[in-house]
């Protein structure tokens, strides 16, 4: 009698668990096997950035090695979910995308979503990150430079622009 | 006599356990397999998986189906959703009858091309001949028999003569189908030759779930009356030797 109830609620319970997890394949669309491990862990609260691959992405950002330091972090945060590492992608098309007479607004427009989605990233507390190197440590901070670049005012035309720095 | 009616009791609970896992365990397994299997795409150029959620004509298509599975006996919708069964059973048979539907709607979304006019004529010969079984005299055999040339008809269509039309070197059939075809595209088809095995295995499970999937859902008491060919043998090794032992007791009295 034990078996004859347990085994329907076996039933119940792996069918129900098993179609949650085709309807969450469906919804997050992974597109390799290794991308349903990873989303896998961001839903279970285990991802966790490859900390050696954003060490390398660092290195090349400081070398000025943009593009390349950025296929880095997109290997150490495939998921892009961590805001530290979604900061120094935005970092990278700034620094990338800034020019002494003219900013690439492409670049900008790029860093301007990357650094939404740190932002987006960390909804408790402002962002921060403490590095020597970088001339901007706020989140905020980074997001009004990128937008100031994306942006045509009159000052555009002021020629002492040329003797800005870059940050 | 204790030992063979011991023996039985052993077989019929074994029986029981198994009918009922396979019922409430092994179908919803099956069927879920295809409906996550049945949407699955693979991208030609990046080899990135694509899901394909059922698009509204396969629903259409696979309430078409159930109805015809149900006026086809092959599912006796009644006995699976009774009164008479345990609440927990019941549950677990309408989970399994669901999962069902959606295994039917992604099979058809498995053998059905993405985009163009193909698609539609294909969709259009699907609705017209379960449309048509609709009023049919039908058995569960001949119904899966149907269904088994039904499906394997569409998947030839799309993973064998459509594929063959997009390859890069699509040669003599892709030159004929543009002259059968004119001014008519066969439909958007940007996936890898994986996407056919992964289909190709879609429909095979889809069959095994309709095969293993029993009209009625056997109650476990009621399933008694047919034993293993092992079991029969064992059987009757014991009545016989009971005979011998009893006609020995006759004669020596």
């Amino acid at each position: 009698m034990r078996t004859a109830r347990l085994i329907p609620a076996l039933g119940i319970a792996w069918t129900l668990g098993y179609a949650a997890f085709v309807l969450w394949l469906y919804a997050t669309a992974p597109q390799s096997f290794k991308d349903v491990t990873t989303r896998a862990s961001v839903a279970a609260g285990t991802y966790e950035v490859d900390r050696a691959r954003f060490d390398a992405g660092h290195e090349l950002f400081l070398r000025e090695q943009y593009a390349a330091a950025r296929d880095e972090w997109s290997r150490a945060d495939p998921a892009k979910r961590d805001a530290r590492t979604q900061f120094y992608v935005a970092y990278s098309f700034y620094r990338e995308g800034w020019g002494r007479v003219y900013s690439d607004d492409a670049l900008f427009r790029q860093g301007l979503d990357a650094i939404n989605q740190a932002i987006a990233l960390s909804p408790d507390a402002p962002l921060e990150v403490d590095d020597p190197e970088l001339k901007i440590h706020s989140a905020a901070e980074l997001k009004a430079e990128l937008q100031k670049g994306t942006e045509r005012t009159v000052e555009d035309f002021n020629p002492l622009k040329v003797f800005r720095e870059r940050k | 006599m204790i030992a063979i009616v011991a023996l039985q009791r052993t077989m019929t609970n074994n029986r029981a356990r198994n009918r009922a896992l396979a019922r409430h365990v092994l179908l919803p397994t099956i069927f879920l397999t295809v409906a996550l299997l049945g949407g699955v795409r693979v991208a030609l150029e990046t080899g990135a998986l694509v899901f394909v959620p059922p698009p509204l004509v396969t629903l259409l298509l696979a309430v078409m189906l159930l109805a015809l599975f149900a006026r086809g006996r092959a599912v006796v919708v009644g006995a699976w959703l009774s009164a008479d069964n345990a609440p927990l059973a019941n549950v677990s048979h309408a989970l399994t009858l669901a999962a069902l539907f959606f295994a039917s709607a992604q099979s058809f979304n498995s053998v059905l091309p993405d985009a163009g006019l193909l698609r539609w004529m294909l969709s259009f010969f699907f609705l017209w001949t379960l449309w048509q079984n609709q009023f049919s005299a039908f058995d569960a055999r001949r119904l899966l028999r149907s269904l088994v040339a039904l499906f394997g008809t569409a998947f030839v269509v799309k993973h064998v003569l459509l594929a063959s039309l997009d390859s890069a070197a699509g040669g003599w059939l892709r030159r004929l189908a543009g002259l059968a075809l004119e001014g008519v595209a066969p439909g958007a088809q940007a996936f890898a030759p994986a996407t056919g095995y992964v289909s190709f295995f879609t429909l095979a499970l889809y069959v095994c779930g309709l095969l293993l999937l029993p009209p009625v859902p056997v109650e476990d008491a009621e399933s008694t009356k047919i034993e293993t060919p092992e079991a029969r043998a064992l059987l009757d090794e014991s009545r016989n030797r009971v005979e011998e032992v009893e006609s020995r007791a006759l004669i020596d009295d």
